[in-house]
């Protein structure tokens, strides 16, 4: 392949004025602006892009259109870009893909002449003996056998996401798309127009319609011109509708952004992908379709070639002659697969032209030039039934072989809508036979490909969708009736040849003989022989070999085409980077209003859901003796913790107490206001789902906690049971409204009594489980006398703005009593010193009130709760599990972790779910699931812990220390 | 006029952002609202006009739920109309209908509503039985988010159109922005789109980097409210 | 992704919303364990239309959609109210007591 650059007007896409330096596989070149990365090298007469999948065969342009794998080429850290969709930039370092050595003399190019001894699940059937085998073999051919190379390190790019509004979406902005955004937006539709190139016009700007020539380029000037100047269309190019999903929305990636477009209706005019002839060496460099011939010409300004093999079953083939011709290309040979004398004035003209056009014939093989870079020759046979031709040829000199035998249509969204498409046996095309409400189809998609035909469909698809978006219409567009189906696609432009290397799938390196010998193997449905050859899985996704495998699959099993069916399609349409998808994903936090003041003191923060909490102050490498010290001083003077992430309910109404007592499992109507409640919530199922406290200030007012992570769910449960109780009651959550301390230690009184004038702090005044509000340094708050972590405690609520003013008053009066704040992991052991759960950790998705030995928190005197009716079935059943604290029977012994297993006779009976040394008892604690029988006090039961090692754990009542509780309620 | 905003009980979520950015704070319910930041008011006006962000947490809101509350407030003398819709009061506060059991009061530019002022004075469990506050202002953040763009902007957090013409002024979206549940009311400033952004007060921060980065492309702004309040000015908003 | 119309908040997107379960009546409370059972712990998985609990997040509103599982359709959504018209009141089986 000899390829050149054509003088202007050629090269419609090109700014010639604007050259562009960048650079291939070590070399430097220089192209125009507008020119893909393909058009460029082109011109500069590169004549291979890449090498195949698994022969390492030289590749090089086949469609133009970004829509094949032979084009993929790796950019920096970038693998897999489609050298023939992506424009050069200056300064762009390119480099070919799936090479060893270089792209001229790879070294792996070995494994073509191999190739038969690499038949068709090669891989499934050679390297899983002896077993364990393949993890030898696999480094070996994943290195062999790959795309382009992913860079680890490569830095992140900025992606992002927009959502996108229209009436009407038309995807494909060729004649059916033009037309059909137009017919919509002329009756006040808001339409968006997506086309994956950079400009409007789809085959109008490079196929040839008419013997002149420019008959495509004026229809398209002009429809373009008016959808341009049309404010009801937004047109988006270089733009690529990856898939449809329910009600219409569709994923557009532009550029580093992904657009959710949802509309109302949607035109699919995505048009129809150039087919492959299959003959030996049918991949070869100089091997072309039609379409990509004139593409590289009309956009490119690329002469593709110098002497140039037609192989055509329809009259884009003499069209892409003619242009060919126009490009000062020798035209050696039409060969015309179609037996009788096809009409037309693009096959007159080119016979004109005196160009020798053979019927009735084909191109069997590319003759190639020495390590396969390109071709030398064509040889051209007579047909002589299907996919058979004469033993005798001709052999033509050429470096370019353009081949035209049909069309299969893009019918990837309307697969994924539920739209269907059958075979047609006249036309040998498959045609969309039906769709789903509200989405339409105009132009070759549909197998029309009359241009008049286009336009009316597309018209008549434009009318429709603005119909469906509720938009009044006029008549309907007359479609015309002749849509030039006929004489497009050949039924068989399959030629094998005895020595193989005659492509279906050029992804993957697949043969026709792949094809059948996986039919041979029995995998004679098509999508097992799809997953056993690998045939349409490349990164082309069968837009090539879809069409040729199916026929070749119907003949050998002897069935219809249609019988055979298609493989099912699915999004993504195209290729997408993970960058896209991964996008500018929103990842929500939540920070307490006392945040910066942890930060300010040396926390380190923890993530707890959407929220961030300190786990302890102080450096990491002091862990331990951080965690030590906030805890003795929580036990010997006083600590503050921020709890602001509790989760907070005002429960409004006269029916308050009511419906609390339905909602959790201990009695409130009898609540005096000014007390605080224990609530522990089950669900239908008797399963402890969350816990808190609840504080009457009002007949007709409680104020709930939740658990941190069950705020929002515990809100969304009293919600769902209210809206089929109808009690008079409302509940507004108030979580992000509070912020909240927890002051807790021998000494917590008197701090606090130095900044509240205002509430009786005396234990007479103000005991354990009562609530009262006033002021603290001039906030106002509620405070709850309760006893998480087991000291003289108050839980101080406040408006969240006042937050961190209240946090600075307490740290200011606690500082003469030693007040030191602390974290999650104090606490956590403060708590377990208790014997308090933590719902979740000491709790799972099963664990009911009597397992966690909770029956103190039921209310029996009660008709009704949630959970109520199941608990009473678990207590006739018995239990089979039940929570317990235990100690080590042998301090020495490890300590466990939390969830290692207790084990009984070799059986698994239960797990830890909290352990931790307690620096106040100088022993390890913890909570463990056992059997029942294994759950009164003094009971031993075996713990294996890392290593599978057994020890041996005695049961303990909690609570560990202050048994009798008197610290809390001082 | 130096205000230091931690001088004040009430601090609002994001001083210290606000600070960096070179505000200057005054003192609005208790709390320091930023009135400019380092550009200065001409300057932040124009920004506005194109993209423009403002912090109006220390501005007056308020609200109430439950099975009598849009009756109760009627009885007060509240215009309230449909869900999702916000109506005007003679005194300038805004009143926006949320749900059949809820709506949302924002007061005006100046930090002041002698609605809120009234229908708080006359509130109480017993005198409004079904109607009971939402602690707005510290439940929630209060953007405003101005300019040109905004729909624009918008569109690359939030899954509603909020474009002009698909969301009149005064409508009410309660969706889903940035994956954080939000309140957007759009309301006009004078001739320039503008709409508020009311959400979750513990993820105000975050809600505001979002904002700044999608912002970015549209030579967003952060601005102060003496800018939200000069574009009002050009009209007749409250 | 699918479309819900909120009989509040118009068309949205389904992401803004949870689903709460088939609806199903609250059986007597004096029931047999194998009716309490059904209730509690089995969804019905109907090949049809089916009534389900649908809660709009932001609004921390429960609506009930009529949804066919074949089709992949929603039918019909409306306030949980049009359901849930009375007050319901538990009041304890008299005979709970004996068993």
């Amino acid at each position: 392949m000899t390829t050149s650059r054509l003088p202007a007007p050629a090269g419609a896409l090109l700014d010639r004025a604007k050259p562009i330096t960048f650079g291939f596989d070590g070399r430097s070149y220089t192209g125009f602006e507008g020119d893909t990365i393909a058009s460029a090298l082109a011109a500069n007469g590169v004549g291979v892009l890449s090498r195949s999948f698994k022969y390492h065969r030289p590749r090089a342009v086949l469609s133009a259109a970004g829509h094949d794998a032979n084009a993929l080429v790796q950019i920096g850290a970038e693998p897999s870009v489609p050298a023939d969709r992506r424009r050069i930039e200056p300064g762009l370092s390119v480099t070919p893909q799936n090479v060893f050595g270089s792209l001229a003399h790879d070294r792996a190019a070995v494994i073509d002449s191999l190739g038969r001894f690499l038949p068709v699940g090669f891989y499934y059937k050679t390297f899983f003996r002896p077993k364990g085998s393949w993890k030898h073999w696999e480094k070996l051919i994943r290195a062999l056998a790959g795309l382009g190379k992913v860079d680890l390190a490569a830095p992140h790019g900025y992606h992002d996401k927009q959502y996108l509004f229209a009436d009407v979406a038309v995807v494909g902005g060729g004649a059916a798309g033009m037309a059909a955004a137009l017919e919509a937006a002329e009756v006040g539709a808001e339409v968006v127009l997506i086309e994956e190139n950079p400009r409007l016009g789809g085959a109008l700007g490079y196929a040839r319609f008419d013997p002149e020539g420019g008959h495509g380029a004026s229809l398209m000037a002009e429809l373009a011109a008016k959808v341009e100047a049309h404010t009801g269309i937004t047109v988006m190019l270089d733009a690529t509708c990856n898939g449809w999903f329910a009600d219409h929305y569709l994923p557009v990636i532009r550029g580093t952004r992904l657009h959710k477009l949802r509309a109302r209706s949607v035109v699919v005019a995505t048009g129809s992908y150039e087919q492959p002839l299959v003959f030996r060496n049918n991949d070869l460099p100089g091997v072309m379709y039609s379409s990509a011939a004139q593409r590289l010409i009309r956009h490119y300004g690329v002469r593709p070639g110098t002497r140039a093999v037609v192989a055509t079953a329809n009259g884009d083939g003499y069209g892409a002659a003619l242009d060919l011709l126009e490009a000062g290309v020798e035209v050696a040979c039409v060969a015309d697969l179609r037996p009788e004398r096809s009409d037309g004035a693009l096959a007159d003209a080119v016979a004109d032209r005196g160009v020798p056009i053979v019927r009735g014939a084909t191109v069997t093989e590319a003759v190639p030039q020495r390590g396969l870079v390109g071709i030398e020759a064509a040889r051209v046979a007579r047909i002589t039934g299907q996919g058979l031709t004469t033993a005798l040829d001709d052999r033509f000199a050429c470096d370019l072989i353009v081949t035209a035998i049909g069309y299969n249509p893009t019918t990837n969204l309307i697969h994924h809508a539920g739209g269907r498409v059958s075979y047609n046996e006249e036309t040998a095309m498959f045609e969309v036979t039906w769709l789903p409400e509200t989405l339409h189809a105009a132009g070759s998609v549909t197998g029309t490909f009359a241009l008049d035909a286009v336009i009316g469909e597309g018209r008549r698809a434009g009318w429709s969708a603005a119909r469906d978006a509720g938009f009044k219409v006029g008549a309907a567009p007359a479609v015309p009736n002749d849509r030039g189906q006929r004489g497009v696609n050949h039924p068989w432009p399959i030629f094998p040849h005895p020595k193989g290397r005659d492509f279906i799938d050029f992804d993957e390196d697949i043969q026709v003989h792949d094809i059948l010998d996986a039919i041979q193997e029995g995998y004679d449905d098509i999508e097992l022989m799809k997953r056993f050859s690998t045939c349409g899985m490349g990164p082309s996704q069968g837009r090539h070999s879809s069409l040729n495998s199916v026929r070749l699959t119907a003949r050998a099993t002897g069935r219809t085409v249609d019988e055979t069916g298609t493989t099912t399609s699915r999004p993504p349409y195209a290729q997408e980077s993970f960058g896209v998808l991964a996008g500018r994903s929103f990842e929500p936090e939540r920070l307490t209003p006392m945040h910066h003041r942890h930060v300010e003191a040396g926390a380190r923060m923890m993530v707890a859901g959407q929220w961030y909490r300190p786990e302890y102050y102080g450096p990491a490498a002091t862990r331990a003796e951080n965690i030590r010290r906030e805890v003795m001083a929580v036990r010997e003077a006083v600590g503050l913790i921020d709890v602001s992430t509790l989760g907070g309910l005002e429960v409004c109404g006269p029916d308050a107490a009511e419906f609390l007592n339905r909602i959790y499992t201990f009695a409130y109507a009898k609540q005096p206001v000014g007390r605080a409640r224990y609530a522990l919530m089950t669900d239908q199922a008797g399963v402890v789902v969350d816990d808190g406290v609840a504080c009457r200030f009002h007949d007709h007012h409680f104020y709930v906690t939740a658990t941190t992570s069950g705020a929002a769910a515990v809100y969304q449960r009293m919600l769902f049971w209210n809206a089929q109780w109808r009690l008079q009651v409302n509940v507004t959550n108030v979580t992000a409204s509070w912020a909240a301390v927890n002051l807790a230690g021998p000494k917590a009184r008197m701090v606090l009594a130095k900044i509240c004038a205002d509430v009786e702090l005396s234990a007479e005044a103000f005991p354990y489980m009562e609530v009262r509000q006033g002021n603290l340094a001039g906030i106002p708050a509620r405070i709850i006398r309760i006893g998480f972590v087991g000291e003289l405690g108050y839980e101080i609520h406040v408006p969240s703005s006042q937050g961190e003013a209240l946090w600075d008053a307490l740290m200011a009066a606690g500082q003469e009593h030693g007040i030191v704040p602390f974290g999650i992991e104090a606490q956590r052991l403060l708590r377990l010193e208790k014997g308090h759960i933590i719902i979740g950790q000491d709790t799972d998705g099963v664990t009911h009130v009597f397992e966690a030995d909770m029956a103190w928190a039921i209310s029996r005197n009660k008709p009704y709760f949630v959970g109520k009716r199941t608990l009473a079935i678990h207590e006739k059943n018995g239990l089979t599990r039940k929570l317990v604290g235990f100690t080590l029977k042998n301090p020495a012994d490890p300590a466990p972790k939390e969830s290692h297993l207790v084990i009984r006779d070799g059986q698994i009976v239960g797990r830890t779910t909290s352990v931790n040394g307690s620096f106040v008892l100088g022993k390890v604690i913890g909570l463990a699931y056992v059997a029942p029988d294994q759950a009164e006090p003094g009971t031993t039961f075996q713990i294996r812990i890392e290593g599978g090692r057994m020890i041996e754990a005695v049961v303990e009542k909690p609570p560990f220390y202050d048994p009798g509780n008197k610290r809390q309620e001082l | 006029m130096h205000l230091d905003p931690s001088t004040l009980p009430r601090r609002g979520f994001l001083y210290r952002e606000l600070a960096a950015l070179g505000a200057s704070f005054v003192e609005v319910n208790g709390q320091a609202a930023p009135i400019h930041l380092a550009a200065g008011q001409e300057a932040e006006a124009s920004a506005a006009r194109v993209m423009g962000l403002a912090d109006a947490s220390a501005l007056r809101r308020g609200g109430y739920k439950g099975w009598t509350a849009l009756d109760w407030l009627r009885g007060q003398g509240v215009a309230i109309g449909d869900n999702n819709t916000t109506v005007v009061q003679d005194e300038g506060s805004r009143v926006a209908r949320l749900a059949d059991s809820e709506a949302l009061i924002l007061g005006d530019l100046a930090g002041r509503s002698a609605l809120l002022d009234r229908v708080e004075a006359a509130w109480s469990f017993e005198g409004a039985v079904g109607a009971y506050p939402v602690p707005r202002p510290d439940t929630n953040f209060w953007f405003r988010i101005t300019g040109a763009h905004a729909a624009n902007m918008l569109a690359k957090m939030c899954g509603v159109d909020l474009r002009p013409r698909k969301f009149p002024d005064g409508a009410v979206a309660q969706t889903s922005v940035a994956r954080m549940s939000a309140i957007v009311i759009r309301h006009d400033l004078g001739a320039t789109l503008a709409y508020d952004m009311i959400a979750d007060s513990a993820a105000a921060a975050y809600m505001w980097r979002c904002l700044l980065d999608a912002m970015d492309e549209f030579e967003g702004k952060p601005v102060g409210l003496g800018a939200v309040r000069a574009l009002a000015a050009e009209g007749s908003s409250p | 992704m699918k479309i819900l119309n909120c009989p509040l908040n118009g068309p949205r997107n389904i992401s803004e919303f949870v689903w709460g379960g088939e609806v199903r009546t609250h059986p007597a409370l004096d029931c047999s364990d194998a009716e309490w059972a059904d209730y509690a712990a089995l969804e019905n998985n109907t090949a049809g239309v089916v009534r389900e609990w649908w809660y709009h997040v932001p609004t921390a509103y429960w609506i009930i959609a009529e949804r066919d599982t074949v089709k992949d359709v929603i039918v019909r959504t409306y306030p949980a109210r049009e359901l849930f018209k009375d007050r319901v009141v538990f009041e304890a089986p008299a005979k709970q007591e004996g068993r």
